[in-house]
């Protein structure tokens, strides 16, 4: 075992356990030395966000048995065993090869296709590098995590749709609008919601604002903060005729936009779509106003509604980075098991050698040193030659890597090879 | 019509349709650009065989009804070209390929004699290629009013499923409908008044000719349609039921001579 993991994460452990083992930036240096120094690691990184702690390390001795790392989590955070017991997990290679994967392309995310926690891994990683703690086996792990990572992210759409409220409202203006560069958003009611719900939209491009609210001086002073324009509350509805999207929010207890109301706006503004959002509590406008043709109107629950479909598709998105995945976990242990095979393979061709030379040493006197440097050359050939079938093999493993092992365990038992690591 | 050009270009289509249909489904890039790479290689082969049937016949390949047919089909997919390329609208392949498929194939069943020597003219091949590439044009409003009721419908319904994230936004379709229909309708014009005029130098009651009504009244129907656009603004389910009577009465006008006679059958 040359990598292994220990952890806990969102799913093993509660936030009480993950905040008692989180490791704050400027300790984990310290960590890390502790983690070379004295648990026998050779190199380490320490992952730790608010949904997981993680430790992945190569040890010095090429077997360090996970509970080591265990002992290490326990002695630093001073906790006493086994308090953690029930939420960690110890990963061997080829698992915690396939976690890392899985984390870099956020498949092990709370929420799936997020991508904060590449940069969190690419942090820890320079952390670990700048710690000297991160060698041959952590680099080339690591930048193999971010090339996947990033496959699955251009290869996949599992980040593509929104999962927060203010990114559906734009999503779905943009499904209704297209490019919402020349735009023009009305916001009714200058409330903290309505502002917050807008401030997506308007940073997606959105050219004109107008807003409107009962107290005129409110409407004012958040018109000026989005760089538009005031209107009177009074005339409402003409309002509307202006408006590609408009946000309404206000502390009426009825609607204030009802179905023969819209009929009459939307014939005013020729049939161009209108995309309301009714945020308010109560609701402000007439659900029925839905039915009018290119009017669409959400409110916060079909807005969650577009949120649970976009996390389904996110999901069936990662069906297919899990494909990925298997790919690379399956290409990277190939590649580890034949760096390995260089050096079995000088050390073959030259058992072979040494085997055909020696019948040759016990007949020596027997040979002229012109005959004798002869007879050396063509054994040594002979030698090559037949060493190469075998080593076409080493080098390009067909078949499944457990078979491949099988064999070179096979060639080192009927040639007594010992390979250099 | 069975020359291997022909032959090849209507397997490039069907593996692009066939690839387009997977994309839908699965959603996998590489069989959007498997079926990208088809289709340009069937319309490439299409283009062949079409100036190979000219150099062979001598004139513009359009002597026949066969000749038609697979004329309208290559118009469609280069209409298709022409919408990926502005739009990029990805799910349109999967709408238009059909017909063309249907086009190709259909030209295997169909019977039909040269037209006599004295009808060939330019204003005839002119006459052809307009309405052909009219029709194509309305082909594609067609499906791109089809693809707004989709996404129409998926968006009111606030429980967005599979339409909601291959289509594009109501926006584009859209303009794809409105951009193709003003072009659509400028052809039909001009390939109708080529016919006209041809017509009253060659034949007196043309007026009464099944195939000239059929196309008369289609263009009425698109006249109609492009009014409500500019004017009133008609789009969406409004317009469907006009685009949709528009659609059948270009298929009606393209059968029509073969049942109802007249002057257009050969």
């Amino acid at each position: 075992m040359k990598l292994v993991l220990v952890g806990l994460n969102h799913r093993t452990a509660p936030v009480e356990v993950r905040e008692r083992l989180a490791f704050p930036e400027d300790r984990l240096p310290d960590a890390l030395s502790a983690l070379r120094q004295e648990f026998g690691c050779e190199e380490a990184l320490i992952l730790s966000t608010c949904n997981r702690v993680e430790v992945i390390a190569h040890p010095e001795d090429g077997c360090l048995r996970t509970d080591r790392l265990i002992q290490f989590l326990y002695d630093f955070h001073h906790l006493q065993p086994p308090c953690l017991e029930p939420y960690l997990y110890s990963l061997s290679e080829r698992e915690t090869v396939r976690h890392v994967f899985r984390v870099a392309s956020s498949l092990d995310s709370m929420v799936v296709g997020e991508p904060q926690i590449l940069g969190q891994l690419k942090r820890a990683y320079t952390l670990a590098s700048g710690a000297g703690s991160s060698g041959l086996l952590l680099n080339s792990l690591m930048h193999r995590a971010f090339h996947v990572a990033k496959r699955v992210r251009t290869e996949t759409k599992i980040s593509n749709s929104a999962v927060s409220v203010s990114y559906v409202a734009v999503e779905l203006a943009r499904k209704i609008l297209g490019d919402l560069s020349n735009r023009t958003i009305l916001i009714v009611g200058a409330g903290k919601m309505s502002e917050l719900a807008a401030k997506h939209l308007i940073k997606s491009g959105i050219s004109n604002v107008f807003v409107t609210n009962r107290t005129p001086a409110k409407a004012e002073e958040m018109a000026a903060r989005f760089h538009g324009v005031a209107l009177p509350f009074e005339n409402l509805l003409s309002h509307f005729a202006l408006a590609d999207i408009a946000i309404v929010s206000t502390a009426a207890e009825g609607y204030v936009l009802r179905r023969p109301d819209m009929q009459r706006v939307v014939r005013e503004r020729r049939h161009r779509p209108l995309f309301l959002i009714d945020i308010s509590v109560p609701r402000n406008i007439d659900p029925a106003i839905n039915d009018v043709e290119e009017v669409f109107l959400y409110d916060i629950d079909d807005m969650q509604s577009v949120i649970q479909a976009n996390l389904e598709e996110r999901r069936k998105e990662a069906e297919s980075a899990e494909a990925i995945i298997a790919e690379e976990v399956e290409a990277y242990a190939r590649r580890a098991a034949t760096r390995n095979a260089g050096s079995l393979i000088s050390a073959l061709r030259g058992r072979l050698e040494e085997i055909c030379l020696s019948e040759l040493e016990k007949n020596r006197n027997g040979f002229s040193a012109e005959e004798y440097a002869r007879a050396q050359k063509m054994l040594r050939t002979t030698a090559h030659r037949l060493a190469h079938p075998i080593i076409l093999q080493l080098k390009n493993p067909d078949g499944n890597l457990n078979r491949y092992q099988h064999e070179v365990d096979f060639i080192k038992k009927v040639f007594d090879l010992e390979e250099e690591e | 019509m069975s020359g291997l050009l022909f032959n090849l270009a209507t397997l490039a289509y069907a593996i692009g349709l066939a690839s387009s249909a997977i994309y839908f489904v699965y959603r996998k890039k590489a069989f959007f650009d498997g079926a990208l790479v088809a289709i340009c290689v069937g319309f490439g082969i299409h283009t062949a065989f079409l100036v190979q049937r000219g150099i062979a016949t001598g004139t513009c390949p359009l002597i026949d009804l066969r000749d038609s047919l697979a004329f309208f089909a290559w118009t469609v997919s280069l209409c298709f070209f022409i919408s990926y390329i502005r739009y990029r609208v990805q799910a349109l392949g999967l709408f238009l390929l059909p017909l063309v498929a249907l086009l190709m194939l259909g030209t295997f069943f169909v019977r039909s004699s040269p037209i006599p020597e004295v009808l060939r003219s330019s204003w005839m091949y002119f006459h052809v290629l307009c309405l052909a590439l009219a029709y194509g044009m309305f082909f594609v409003t067609f499906v791109a009013g089809l693809l707004y009721l989709f996404q129409e419908r998926e968006i009111k319904s606030k429980k967005p499923r599979t339409f909601y994230y291959r289509l594009p936004s109501l926006d584009l379709l859209d303009d794809l409908f409105y951009k193709f229909l003003i072009s659509g309708f400028g052809f039909m014009t001009l390939g109708l008044l080529a016919g006209m005029i041809w017509a009253e130098q060659k034949w007196t009651n043309w007026h009464t000719d099944a195939k000239v009504i059929a196309a008369l009244i289609t263009w009425c129907i698109y006249l109609a349609l492009l009014y409500l656009r500019t004017s009133a603004g008609w789009r969406g389910r409004r317009a469907a039921v006009i685009n949709v009577a528009g659609f059948l009465s270009v298929i009606f006008t393209l059968v029509s001579a073969s049942f109802l006679g007249g002057l257009h059958k050969f």
